[in-house]
């Protein structure tokens, strides 16, 4: 069965081979390129941002190859083309066709996310230091460990898709439209709430306040960074006792010169509540997540197990 | 033996997809050691049947027992029946070799040596891509694959029906030959009545999910004009009861 398995898997995986040693060469020349020279901060993102949020899509795109390349045609093309038929009458039950089959090319979608996510997380690492955003929907997917959880996902989904679907085309559309759906909620409801956050109180110095990206007509502002932590949310400008600070002071301060607003404010001595998730949480964050799309992928498998038995038509 | 006294015995069979009635209620018994004929108009669920018994499929409500088990349920159930299916699937990218290769791995009871001679004979280049077989030539390798994982039970779901007359005759005559090697039991449907009266010794008359009649050729030929004329009448009756 593992020589069935990998005959059949062949093309698909010398073509990912290929595409994998190109990428991988890639990374490891621009890794070297960020380390060599004593870049500042600043012209390491002239030189290199570009080219490594190019390599973060890619990375971002590579589960979803996997799963529309890889997971989908698996069972749907044998479906399609009636050679289930063939296959399913050797003397070996159909759940150890499909398990044998998931294994392999589940081992195949492990070792090639992992290699470049790997890569890519040493290669960035300078300039992921300066940036100092780890929590972000782009970060945190395409680094470490969460990028191979989605690729895993992405290939499990697929295959169990064209087992429902039974034709390659329309699984392939359809595992694209449920993993980049998944991929859009996870971040935006999932990943908040994995820990409850932690509530603090944040001064509102002039250097804070030049580094907002916002600063509304009322006194709320938004873009509050805190080292290394996920600003989840913030509550408006505060003074001392805990009261929202006066709209006059607030207007007095804004209504000035661009150079002066922020050591107005600064000087009015506000703090904001804000809820965060703080640095240290990280390593958490990438194992609950990775183990939330395992939980998932765990799932999708016994179902295609269970399911497959009734596939035979 | 037993046990092994019929090959399919269905109590109540019936297939339902959606609101059509693919087999209803239908009981059988086919006796051990016979090429059954399978014969029917189409639509008539003989299809669905040879897919019931080898576990392709699961009945909407009845039994079907195969060589007295749960067809398809175990790898060694599955090792005991060899199916062909209709149109002979093969895979298009593999060669010849690689077939005989996953038939070898994928089945303990694999005999290379029947399988060789059966690819030698039947003229099939080793390194051929199956793709590029004609029908007569996969049908032949479909066979092969099926024959020599040695079952006790072979199905072949219309196999002939798409052959050239040539190609359908020399595949009768290996199919013939290679029942009698492995003393195994075959039913076959088909819509050719000439291809059922040649290598048939049992037959069974399916029509609209039903079935009409069944038994040993010999036994229903006699006080009847020919098989044809028997099948006939049945399929008649049939069409005149709807």
């Amino acid at each position: 069965m593992i020589w069935l398995s990998w005959r059949q898997f062949r093309a698909q995986a010398l073509t990912g081979a290929v595409a994998l040693i190109l990428l991988a060469s890639f990374l490891v020349v621009l890794g070297h390129q960020i380390r060599d020279g004593d870049h500042s901060g600043a012209e390491l993102r002239d030189r290199f941002q570009s080219q490594v949020y190019l390599l973060d899509a890619v990375l971002l795109l590579t589960p979803a190859l996997i799963g529309l390349f890889w997971g989908a045609p698996l069972v749907a093309r044998e479906l399609e083309t009636g050679t289930h038929r063939l296959a399913w009458n050797q003397s070996v039950t159909r759940r150890r066709w499909l398990s044998v089959k998931l294994l392999l090319t589940g081992l195949a979608a492990l070792v090639a996310v992992a290699l470049v996510s790997a890569l890519l997380t040493w290669a960035a690492s300078p300039l992921d230091r300066v940036a100092d955003e780890r929590f972000t929907t782009i970060f945190f997917g395409t680094r470490n460990l969460a990028p191979v959880a989605y690729g895993i996902f992405a290939l499990v989904l697929g295959v169990v898709t064209g087992l429902l679907i039974r034709r390659t085309v329309p699984a392939m559309a359809l595992t694209a439209l449920v993993f980049v759906v998944t991929q859009a909620l996870v971040p935006n409801l999932l990943r908040p709430n994995l820990v409850p956050p932690v509530h603090g109180s944040a001064p509102i110095t002039a250097e804070v306040v030049r580094n907002l990206s916002f600063l509304g007509s009322q006194p709320v502002i938004s873009g509050l960074k805190m080292p290394g932590a996920w600003v989840l949310d913030t509550s408006e400008l505060r003074t001392a006792d805990g009261a929202r600070v006066s709209q006059e002071a607030y207007d007095n301060c804004v209504s000035g010169s661009f150079d002066a607003v922020a050591e107005c404010l600064g000087a009015l001595k506000l703090h904001v509540d804000v809820e965060y998730q703080p640095a240290d949480r990280y390593w958490t964050f990438q194992w609950l997540e990775s183990g939330f799309y395992l939980g998932l992928t765990l799932l999708l498998a016994a179902f295609g197990l269970w399911r497959i038995r009734r596939s035979g038509q | 033996m037993n046990a092994m006294s019929s090959v399919l015995k269905a109590t109540g069979l019936t297939k339902r997809y959606g609101k059509h009635l693919a087999l209803a209620d239908c009981d059988l018994d086919v006796p051990a050691g016979r090429v059954t004929g399978l014969v029917g108009p189409n639509g008539a669920g003989k299809s669905t049947l040879l897919q019931l018994a080898c576990g392709l499929i699961e009945p909407t409500a009845g039994t079907l027992e195969v060589l007295g088990g749960q067809p398809g349920a175990t790898a060694a159930h599955l090792a005991r029946v060899g199916f062909v299916a209709q149109d002979t699937p093969v895979y298009p990218s593999l060669t010849v070799d690689e077939h005989l290769r996953l038939g070898a791995r994928l089945n303990p009871g694999w005999d290379a040596g029947l399988a060789r001679r059966r690819v030698d004979r039947s003229g099939l280049r080793p390194g051929q891509k199956a793709g590029r077989l004609s029908g007569g030539q996969r049908a032949q390798l479909a066979l092969t694959l099926a024959v020599a994982k040695r079952p006790e039970l072979l199905i072949f779901d219309e196999p002939a029906a798409a052959l050239d007359p040539l190609a359908r005759d020399a595949f009768l005559r290996d199919l013939t030959e290679s029942v009698a090697e492995l003393g195994a039991s075959a039913v076959l449907s088909s819509h050719l009545l000439g291809d059922v009266e040649r290598v048939c010794d049992h037959l069974i008359v399916l029509a609209g999910g039903r079935v009409r009649v069944a038994g040993d050729v010999d036994a229903l030929v006699t006080g009847a004009d020919s098989l044809e004329m028997l099948v006939l009448t049945h399929l008649k009756r049939a069409e005149a009861a709807r």
